[in-house]
């Protein structure tokens, strides 16, 4: 039992930080059992299923908050005018890069996507034209379904076996990184190996996935590696930037990451930006965004670049982004002011079919957490998704008498012909039997009469429950493209329809133009972002005349979906159970102030600690905190010490591991003084306290903290009230936060779990637990 | 206002012209004349006016205009008999061209019909804009870029486009001589698979399907293989298209659906299996539980019931 509770829940192995320091709770207060009556009554820990109203342990902010102690000060004094000024052109170098390395990554995936899962619909359609003639399709069916299968099986075993965190879209938890959580492995070069390999797995298994969402978390890893000069998973330094070897300059880059990754799925730059400014937007200032910008740029002009060597278009630099959604022009696709209340419908539509699709798929994951949790389960339930896949498809594909001319330009990649005359090929086939880039594409884009209105519905109904069903598969995979296809598929059908009703008005009701305001209508009813991916839209379609009709249909997608349920991805962060902090306090908790919002009490370390102390705290599992209010005992009294700094858990492991002690530094004067440089050597991996070897005697000596604490730690009065403390803690992206009487004695420290507990439900504000997970 | 102001104009043009001509008696273009103008500077803004308005003259005056210029240029403006000549072969040829055209439309055969009669228009094209001529007379810039209009340019690249459209360069040989072998070799085996067609056309379709089977995939292959090789051109797609309509909506010859009982059980097998799974994990796997924690908190503890007490 015990070493299932400690698996993580995003994945399901054990965390392997989480008996070491390095997983350590935000919680900080004493470890000593109280004995008020309430504890009593709630008796020992005890265990609940897995519900969305947990808080899990397993996550650390980060610190962004910087550390202004004297070796800080010392390094500014030293450090020329130059020396910034070098430094601000690294940054810019390195966001280049990002940018660059970022655009590679899309590039590869494409191609190697394009390649592999071309070589697969021509095996199957090899076959299925062999078999149509003398019989035997079953046999088809089963080679679709075993390629599908044996495809997605080493994608699903890769993630669900060495990374589990790269499964999904990653969007959720690079969202979570931008919030300031510490996910643990998110952004190592492991996982962006995985979730490479992952994504090219399951788009080329054919499952209703997409490989944009992927991308974004490739190109947020891409930036934390560049950054940092360094692979700790390759044991490679490069010496160079280690400037940025730190939380705050690092989530900067990985914003810039997310921005390269979103430019380069889909061709928008200027989305990508607004993207990290959506998702990320608590520290922001106009050059970070300007270099963002340019991370972006580059990222879809290198990819634009290197695909357009492999078409053999060499320095043709139109077609950007993984998914080109096509060109929309000419009049047909023109739209008119009577058409705004039928977009506002379609958004609405939109609005509905994402709830439904979010509470579906909020029910499916917590029956997945709670009881597909062992890898070897979770391999065969994506082995068993994609054969379910092939075989609903060829059965869509079997009995659909929907059947087309060849069109002239040959935009059908793959044509089926199976039971169609001559000439013709089975229009369903162009829907299902093709990677769902070309899907969405397809349906953006070709002829009005092109697909059936049955088989528009049908293909809606099974691929929303297909794209339902398989999002949050131990897989790496995006659910934009999904969501674009369902939502194109219906809007073409309402196109088709209102072309139908109004005879006369079939000029105007274009099918295609109906498909893209559906898309984005389900799209936004299912992630509910709306800034950046209005902007999103309007840059992959490469027409801002669509900027109006987008803009409203995902506002009326978001109002209505909202009344329902949360967005796809915030109940994902849920689930996970992520100490996430929104934009605001909850709304009707004013009254709650940080003396009950806060932990207490405290663990406080005086000014000059003795050694075994400090080591004794570090090592209590039990607790393990992480950051420690520095106070100094007023002398001659009995009264609690007066707060005088803050020191973190990293910082005191490495002042351990230097043994820097008084006595030491007494007796070897020659000794070299510690320099902001060992800190960030050990960043971000620092070692745990186990492996630091401490003797008896040195347990003995003492350690002067005030060169290395933090002076002016942020502190509230006790009756702050929440939203106060909530701001303070948001904007400054701060990890602990003292409450100080009015003597400046420390009474308390708030934490972001402290916080992100109190949430607004159906009944009032609601307070999550904490757990272990 | 702007009538009465153009047609003032229009006289001291003409008037200029007729001066220049009388003064200098030689073949002058319309440009020469433009720079001769500038020397009487009397004159020149009137010039200047007309060519601002000519492109908005009204008909009443145009009439007066077109009138004056055919009596002022006497011959040298006007195009040579040279180059008449030239107009008017390309005129019959392209009539010629035309009425090969048109009979051709449907079932569309213009590649092999009328290629020859396209070769000779071509041919009739470049004559016209070539720049040398006999005693260099070039009939191209009078001809083909005189005016806005541009008829015959029009005439002529509409027709090339036709023909780029039809894509016929696939089954013509260079310099449009004659058919490509592939080409004879496609209608040789469009011409078996008719004849099979007619042979079983009376009686039963299911003779037809069994006994032509075999010429007409061997079409259908050959027309597979020249679309990979892109040798196809209109006539070829469009008979093809014929064909295969008649193979399978006249007579009805396409493979029947009859494996359903199979693919249905094979479905529905793999359908079943998720629902297998599912239920073995609920009953057989161990509920993942989560170990709650309590939180140490300051005296005035604070619990979901305190909040709730509070708020109601």
């Amino acid at each position: 039992m015990a070493n299932i509770t400690k698996k993580v829940s995003w994945s399901s192995r054990a965390d392997e930080s989480g008996a070491t320091g390095e997983g350590t709770p935000l919680l900080n207060g004493s470890e000593q059992p109280r004995h008020s009556r309430q504890d009593s009554l709630r008796g020992r820990p005890k265990e609940i299923p897995h519900n969305e109203k947990l808080l899990s342990l397993k996550f650390e902010s980060l610190d962004y908050d910087n550390i202004e102690n004297q070796l800080f000060l010392e390094e500014e004094r030293r450090m020329s005018y130059m020396g910034f000024r070098c430094l601000e052109i690294s940054r810019w170098v390195v966001c280049g890069l990002i940018g660059f390395l970022t655009g590679l990554i899309a590039c590869f995936i494409d191609i190697v996507v394009e390649e592999l899962a071309g070589f697969k619909y021509q095996v199957v359609k090899e076959n299925i034209e062999k078999f149509t003639e003398v019989g035997g399709l079953s046999i088809s069916l089963i080679l679709w379904a075993v390629l599908n299968s044996a495809i997605v099986m080493v994608g699903a075993i890769i993630v669900a076996f060495f990374e589990p965190i790269a499964a999904g879209s990653g969007i959720p938890q690079i969202k979570c990184y931008l919030n300031g959580v510490k996910i643990p492995r998110v952004v190592r070069l492991k996982t962006l190996v995985v979730k490479v390999c992952g994504v090219i797995c399951s788009v080329v298994g054919g499952l209703a996935v997409g490989k944009e969402g992927p991308m974004i978390h490739s190109g947020a890893v891409v930036a934390a590696g560049v950054s940092q000069g360094r692979s700790t998973s390759l044991k490679r330094d490069f010496k160079i930037f280690e400037y940025f070897r730190r939380d705050t300059e690092k989530r900067d880059f990985v914003s810039a990451g997310a921005a390269a990754g979103v430019s380069a799925a889909f061709g928008a730059p200027v989305g990508g930006v607004l993207f990290s400014l959506e998702e990320g937007a608590s520290f922001w200032n106009q050059m970070l965004t300007w270099r963002i910008f340019f991370a972006s740029m580059i990222s879809t002009f290198t990819l634009n670049f290197f695909l357009s060597i492999y078409h053999n278009k060499t320095g043709d630099l139109s077609s950007p982004g993984l998914i080109n959604f096509g060109r929309f022009e000419s009049d047909s696709v023109a739209y008119n002011l009577y058409e705004i209340p039928l977009f506002i419908a379609m958004g609405a539509i939109g609005g509905l079919l994402g709830a439904l699709f979010n509470v579906l798929n909020y029910w499916l994951t917590i029956f997945r957490i709670r009881y597909v949790h062992r890898p070897c389960l979770q391999v065969m339930e994506a082995m068993l998704v994609a054969a379910v896949t092939a075989t609903v498809s060829f059965t869509m594909i079997y009995f659909s008498n929907d059947c087309q001319p060849l069109g002239p330009e040959h935009t059908e990649e793959y044509p089926l012909q199976l039971f169609c005359a001559d000439g013709e090929y089975n229009s369903m086939a162009t829907a299902f039997f093709n990677t769902p880039e070309r899907s969405v594409r397809s349906l953006f884009h070709n002829q009005p009469d092109t697909y059936n209105p049955l088989t528009l519905g049908l293909f809606t109904l099974t691929y929303f429950f297909l794209a339902c069903w398989t999002y949050g598969l131990a897989v790496s995979a995006g659910v934009f493209i999904p969501s674009l296809l369902i939502g194109a598929a219906w809007g073409r059908l309402f196109g088709r329809l209102l072309a139908a009703i109004t005879s006369s008005g079939s000029i105007w009701a274009d099918p295609g133009k109906y498909a893209l305001i559906g898309a984005a209508a389900q799209l936004g009813g299912i992630v509910r972002m709306t800034l950046s991916l209005t902007v999103i839209m309007v840059e992959a379609t490469g027409n801002v005349t669509y900027g109006l009709p987008i803009m409203l249909v995902l506002m009326t997608a978001k109002i209505v979906g909202d009344y329902f349920v949360e967005g796809l991805y915030d109940i994902h962060i849920k689930l996970q159970s992520v100490p996430f902090l929104h934009w605001e306090a909850p709304a009707t908790s004013h009254w709650l102030t940080a003396r009950e919002v806060m932990s207490s009490p405290v663990t406080c370390l005086n000014r000059i600690e003795k050694v075994g102390t400090i080591v004794d705290t570090l090592s209590n599992t039990s607790t393990n905190h992480n950051g420690f209010p520095v106070v100094v005992q007023v002398t001659g009294s009995d009264e609690p010490a007066k707060l005088c700094g803050l020191i973190l858990r990293s910082q005191l492991i490495v002042l351990l591991k230097h043994k820097v002690f008084v006595e030491l530094a007494r007796s070897r004067l020659t000794q070299r003084k510690l320099q902001l440089k060992d800190f960030r050597d050990a960043y971000p991996r620092f070692p745990p306290i186990q492996s630091i070897h401490v003797s008896q005697d040195e347990r003995e000596c003492m350690m002067d903290l005030s060169e290395f604490m933090n002076a002016t730690p942020y502190t509230v009065p006790q009756e702050t009230s929440l939203p106060r403390v909530f701001k303070l803690f948001r904007a400054l992206g701060l990890r602990h936060l003292v409450v100080v009487d009015d003597e400046n004695r420390v009474v308390g420290l708030v934490t972001r779990k402290d916080l992100a507990r109190y949430h607004l439900g159906k009944h009032g504000l609601e307070e999550l637990q904490l757990a272990q997970t | 206002m702007s009538l009465s102001k153009s047609s003032l104009s229009l006289l001291l043009f003409i008037l200029s012209i007729s001066t220049i001509a009388l003064s200098d008696g030689l073949n002058l273009t319309a440009s020469h004349s433009a720079d001769k103008l500038k020397q009487i500077p009397s004159l020149n803004r009137a010039a200047a006016a007309v060519e601002v308005n000519s492109p908005v003259f009204r008909p009443a005056v145009e009439h007066i205009f077109s009138l004056n210029l055919l009596s002022s240029f006497p011959g040298d403006l006007e195009i040579s008999d040279y180059c008449r000549e030239l107009l008017n072969i390309f005129g019959q040829r392209y009539v010629a061209y035309v009425s090969c055209l048109v009979p051709a439309a449907r079932p569309v055969t213009v590649c092999q019909k009328c290629f020859s009669a396209f070769g000779s228009l071509r041919g009739a094209y470049a004559n016209l804009s070539s720049e040398s001529g006999p005693g260099n007379v070039s009939c191209s810039e009078s001809l083909l870029r005189g005016d806005r209009l541009m008829v015959v340019n029009q005439l002529n690249s509409s027709m090339e486009e036709l023909w780029l459209n039809a894509a016929c360069d696939n089954c013509v040989t260079k310099g449009l001589q004659r058919l490509t072998d592939d080409m004879l070799y496609f209608m040789n085996t469009l011409n078996q698979t008719d004849d099979c067609f007619d042979k079983y056309r009376q009686g039963n379709h299911t003779e037809l399907c069994k006994n032509c089977k075999n010429t007409y995939q061997g079409l259908n292959e050959l027309y597979g293989r020249m679309e990979k090789n892109q040798t196809l051109c209109i006539d070829i797609e469009d008979s093809m298209n014929m064909t295969r309509r008649l193979w399978s909506k006249y007579y009805n010859c396409t493979v029947p659906r009859e494996e359903t009982v199979p693919v249905i059980a094979v479905s529905s097998f793999m359908l079943f299996l998720p629902i297998i799974f599912y239920l073995s994990s609920f009953l057989h796997s161990e509920q993942k539980k989560r170990k709650l924690i309590h939180p140490k908190r300051a005296k005035s503890y604070t619990s979901l019931m305190n909040i709730q007490d509070k708020l109601g």
